[in-house]
């Protein structure tokens, strides 16, 4: 696999914004074991809910509000929603975002690849970009994660957005992508059938044969073909379904926990699917410094990652500044609620 | 999607509005006529995402389509602009509701037409106090 030609990334087509968007309602995983599990010990994490009148298309439009401040952009060339949980099974999300955005020249598509459609979003957008085809697009990672009832996925499927802006690079950019590469497989960890509204999963294929297969072999590919070692970078960024499987990864690849810490969401937000990795990307821009490098590796289901190594760029403080769009700021802003108050949010209770 | 809503989805969604390109007077929902200056000289505009509450009332059983959201608080709200909009508001413990509090324009779910018909999406504002 790593004699495959490394993925070209255009070098004039830079992250001009971000932002995110985490709903107000925290889902403590104690609830979840004192109903499904007779209240016996639970992972320390607080889940992120949609309320009632949220779902992706509303998290994705104030997510791209807040990227498009930032970045300062008028026109946008293209729209991409990655997710796997949108609220029509025919008929865009994409288009929703676009006219809520006054966008409408624009090529517009939802995409779907479980937990990596938000990467997958952005690497299309950076290519239409560094094609020339387009000056600047708009990259959504977004999920209103559904778990079974009394499932381990309840645990932890979360809401939120993640949108990223790319330009063509110029001296307030935020960041590059240096270097990218994609690994692939069939392999059937976590599934949902159409029509379904909750997905299903193989329990023991979740971790080695799918998450840590995956994501190993696209990080060693990356560093193959670019000539990275895990000490060139100033963070690492892992998918995060569970607080216990980025940090075994990093470990496991040669990070260390300071790396991995400012983008470690999972605890306080829980897996919010396509949004979790660039959730946790945003954290890391949100504090790096011009000229840090960051990895960013995400994983779908069935299955594959793409790891990207990003390199921070001198608009990063300028255009921080300006936002009001943190991520610690939205953590911060969290609201605890109980059982039977996520089930009515979730409408798994009906007035 | 209803034709009339169709018709005004950047209303809903974007909070458009218009402004008097003689006197400046802005109106939500757009005005046909300045009712300042009488001027039919009127442009779109988006109206301020930011405001107050200058009241509100609390719906304890609400109309058809909304079930499942009761209490629904619904508030009138004055822009930064000045502009006066009704619209609810949500994510907010009744108990901090207060005639003042600082609002932000946040982008919503108005109504399902059950889980076979057509979403409504439209602006709604949260609290800051």
């Amino acid at each position: 696999m790593g004699s495959n030609p490394a993925m070209k990334t255009p070098k004039d087509a830079a992250i001009a914004g971000y932002g995110v968007y985490i709903p107000r309602y925290r889902l403590p995983s104690e609830e979840v074991a004192r109903i499904w599990r007779g209240g016996e010990e639970a992972p320390l994490i607080k889940k992120a809910v949609a309320a009632l009148d949220e779902d992706i298309t509303t998290m994705a439009v104030e997510a791209a509000r807040r990227a498009l401040k930032m970045a300062e952009v008028k026109e946008l060339g293209a729209i991409f929603v990655g997710t796997e949980t949108k609220p029509y099974a025919v008929k865009p999300t994409s288009t929703i975002v676009a006219q809520a955005l006054a966008q409408h020249k624009v090529l517009a598509s939802d995409l779907e690849f479980a937990c990596k459609a938000g990467t997958e979003a952005l690497q299309l957008i950076l290519a239409l970009i560094g094609s020339g085809m387009i000056e600047s697009g708009l990259a959504i990672g977004v999920d209103t994660a559904q778990g079974r009832p009394g499932d381990d996925l309840e645990f932890t499927a979360a809401s939120a957005a993640a949108a990223y802006i790319l330009s063509k690079r110029d001296g307030d950019s935020i960041a590059v992508v240096e270097g990218a590469s994609s690994y692939v497989s069939d392999t059937t960890d976590f599934w949902r059938r159409a029509g379904q509204p909750y997905p299903r999963h193989l329990s023991r294929f979740t971790g080695e044969p799918a998450y840590f297969h995956h994501i190993q072999s696209a990080v060693k590919n990356l560093f193959a073909e670019f000539g990275y070692k895990p000490s060139d970078f100033k963070y690492a960024v892992f998918h995060q379904p569970n607080p216990r499987f980025p940090v075994e990864v990093a470990l496991r690849l040669g990070f260390n926990l300071e790396q991995i810490k400012p983008g470690l969401l999972n605890p306080y937000v829980g897996n919010p699917y396509a949004a979790n990795s660039l959730l946790g990307l945003a954290a890391v821009l949100d504090e790096a410094h011009v000229n840090d490098l960051i990895l960013l590796c995400s994983f779908g289901s069935g299955a594959g990652s793409d790891a990207l190594s990003i390199r921070v760029l001198d608009g990063v403080e300028v255009k921080r500044r300006k936002a009001q769009n943190k991520v610690m700021d939205m953590l911060k802003a969290a609201v605890d609620i109980d059982y039977a108050t996520y089930a009515k949010l979730r409408g798994k209770i009906v007035g | 999607m209803a034709i009339s809503y169709w018709r005004r989805r950047d209303r809903y969604y974007r909070l458009l509005g218009n402004r008097c390109t003689q006197c400046n007077s802005e109106y939500y929902p757009p005005a046909y006529l300045c009712r300042r200056c009488g001027s039919e000289s009127l442009v779109d505009v988006e109206m301020p995402t930011t405001g107050q509450i200058l009241t509100y009332t609390i719906l304890r059983e609400v109309m058809s389509g909304f079930e499942g959201q009761q209490p629904i608080v619904i508030g009138i709200v004055q822009l930064d602009n000045g502009v006066k909009v009704l619209g609810q508001i949500v994510d907010t413990p009744l108990d901090a509701l207060k005639i003042g509090c600082r609002v932000r324009l946040v982008f919503r779910k108005i109504r399902d037409e059950s889980n076979v018909g057509q979403i409504y999406y439209g602006y709604k504002f949260t609290a800051l106090c």
